[in-house]
């Protein structure tokens, strides 16, 4: 078995972010970067199914990125990844959802993976469509969200959550794509003499320009921070007043006393 | 000249402070009232490589270098000092001399047991009248037939309660002073050694500092590290390298200090504001962080010399001086931005202060240190 494991590096989330110059995607510049943490779960759900079966299937991670994309790749072999792929891309984030499971798919074809393991979103640009482009792209089966995973003779079955914390079961044949929510596992720790061993494991480096054969179809039109919150009302003077004052407040800016 | 960790490095303090703060942090508080560190968590720290991490991998060790070494001590002392100086004391001084003067066979006996954590070690150097003075220790061993025979006592042993394995130092004539002191490897378990106390003390009251009684304590001679009469320079050696776990351990310390003060700084409303918009705030934030950095470069960079094969004894004697120093400073401090939530046991840096204050006296006190140094620049 030969699976693919997709992980983006993404800005650690306790991050004060800025907008970049052009006003479209964050600017990198002194911040801290990690693994997104849905792609983590998918590692370790990869690396679960691998020791499930005696160590057979291969596992190839992927990474779109710059450089430092390197530290997840690194993190991901670790954790037990046998081998990484970096596309190399400087201006990742101009590419579209499109684009981006475009690149994958042109990897993925000829490789012979059977399964594509990825997080249900990236915790920056949380579009949620890569994963299941690449489905769509490659022809293979697709299950979203799992937070439940097993495998038996070429089937898996994958519980999905859905709306209101119902749970659905589905069964899906080879080859296929899942993408993995929060809460599927608990991702291992790469142990120091993982982190070693890491060292010795093969990463190839293929430019974008190589695998990207198509156009983008959406573009960023902007982005900004929410509206910076006023500081809150204080209401102050006599009881009776202050009730006056919240009752015409909780009627004129609120829906709370409307007749339904 | 590159300041930056290599990726590797980041790889490996982004993972061990995920292990810390998932594992280690939450027990920190309890780890200090109840004066021991769970079992469990040494056995975690032993999985995850930390009782290992600079000795080769054919020993058991992690393989890596010195740098990740300092980093694992560095991130798991933010949280724990305790925790820090276990994986110091015992990789800097029992596995570090078993591998720089054991033979093949003294290595391959006892390094994979100690480089994955089953069994803790120590360095039983001190006495209860040979501190600094180390070449005046009074603990005598004697040939009889295949075996040293080993009376005396020693004291403040870090990692000693573990009963472990140690590397000892006696004395075959104390009047030979430093020349007659031979290193040996010992198993704690042998009969005549006895724990006299595990010490109360004001910090890192985690990690365990044992006196020990030797009564006729018997070493079979294949034990004997190095050669007879080179204990000293071995003993000496082993500090040099154990001053940068030292260095680390007080970094982690004076770091997880200053994060909970400049958290508590922006949170912590007086007159109306935070008080890090008060500039008597900010000077000392910055003349916290200030001395922080300082201490990492020099004990990086004393950790990078090793690592290169360079001499390192003059920045490991700073790195260590530094960093302990910050540490005591950037703890105190801490306490001061806190005000009087920081005197009280739950807001940590109370614990943090404590801890801080022994990196200033072991493994050299820093008035050693400054004779190193002074030494150094002077001949």
């Amino acid at each position: 078995m030969k699976i693919l494991v997709c992980i983006k590096q993404v800005p650690d989330m306790e991050s004060r972010f800025k907008l970049n110059s052009e006003g479209t995607w964050y600017d990198e510049s002194d911040l801290a970067f990690r693994m997104n943490e849905y792609d983590e779960y998918a590692v370790e759900q990869a690396v679960q199914l691998k020791e499930q079966l005696g160590g057979e299937p291969e596992i190839t991670v992927l990474s779109i990125g710059p450089d430092r994309v390197v530290e997840a790749l690194k993190k991901a072999l670790a954790m037990g990844a046998d081998r990484a792929v970096h596309v190399k891309d400087d201006k990742y984030y101009q590419k579209d959802p499109w684009q981006v499971a475009s690149v994958i798919a042109g990897h993925a074809a000829g490789q012979g993976y059977d399964l594509v393991f990825t997080g249900m979103q990236s915790q920056d640009r949380g579009s949620a469509q890569v994963g299941v482009t690449v489905a769509e792209l490659l022809g293979f089966g697709c299950a979203t969200t799992l937070v439940g995973f097993t495998y038996d003779a070429g089937v898996i079955m994958a519980k999905r959550e859905l709306e209101g914390g119902s749970k659905g079961v589905i069964k899906l044949k080879l080859p296929a794509v899942v993408t993995c929510q929060l809460g599927l596992n608990t991702p291992r720790y790469p142990t120091l003499p993982n982190i070693m061993k890491a060292k010795k494991k093969e990463i190839v480096v293929q430019a974008v320009s190589e695998l990207l054969k198509e156009a983008e179809v959406t573009g960023t039109g902007g982005m900004y921070p929410p509206a910076k919150r006023g500081g809150g009302i204080v209401i102050e003077g006599e009881v009776n007043d202050q009730l006056d004052k919240l009752m015409r407040i909780l009627k004129e800016k609120t829906t709370v006393l409307r007749a339904a | 000249m590159n300041f930056e960790l290599s990726q590797d490095h980041k790889v490996l303090k982004d993972s061990v402070r995920d292990f810390v703060v998932n594992e280690i942090k939450p027990l920190a508080m309890q780890i200090d009232e109840e004066h021991m560190i769970p079992d469990d968590l040494v056995r975690k720290m032993g999985e995850m490589g930390f009782l290992g991490s600079y000795l080769p991998e054919e020993y058991g060790g992690a393989g890596l270098d010195m740098l990740s070494y300092a980093i694992v001590v560095e991130e798991v002392s933010k949280a724990c000092g305790s925790s820090g100086v276990l994986i110091s004391a015992h990789t800097s001084l029992a596995c570090g001399p078993i591998y720089t003067f054991g033979t093949e066979e003294q290595k391959k006996k006892w390094l994979p047991d100690l480089n994955t954590g089953k069994v803790i070690g120590c360095f039983l150097l001190t006495e209860p009248d040979a501190g600094s003075d180390a070449g005046a220790i009074a603990t005598t061993y004697k040939r009889d037939g295949d075996h040293f025979v080993i009376n005396g006592s020693k004291i403040f042993i870090t990692n000693g309660g573990y009963k472990g394995t140690g590397v000892l130092f006696a004395t075959s004539d104390k009047n030979l002073k430093h020349k007659g002191v031979s290193a040996f490897i010992i198993d704690l378990q042998s009969p005549g050694v006895e724990i006299l106390k595990n010490e109360k003390k004001l910090g890192i009251r985690g990690s365990y500092t044992t006196a020990f009684a030797l009564d006729s304590v018997r070493i079979p001679v294949e034990n004997l590290l190095g050669q007879e009469g080179q204990g000293f320079k071995i003993a000496m050696d082993t500090l040099n390298g154990g001053r940068i776990g030292i260095a680390s351990q007080a970094l982690g310390i004076a770091e997880g200090a200053f994060d909970l003060a400049l958290a508590y700084s922006k949170e912590r409303k007086q007159f109306g504001h935070p008080i890090c918009e008060l500039q008597a705030i900010q000077f000392k934030l910055a003349d916290m962080y200030a001395k922080i950095e300082t201490s990492k470069l020099m004990t990086y960079k004393a950790a990078c010399l090793k690592d290169s094969k360079k001499n390192y004894t003059m920045e490991s004697a700073m790195c260590k001086m530094l960093a302990s120093e910050a540490a005591t400073f950037v703890t105190k401090e801490a306490i001061q931005i806190h005000g009087g939530y920081g005197f009280i046991v739950d807001y940590e840096v109370e614990r943090m202060y404590r801890d801080a204050k022994i990196t200033e006296i072991y493994e050299g006190t820093n008035e050693v240190q400054r004779v190193v140094v002074s030494k150094l620049l002077l001949s």
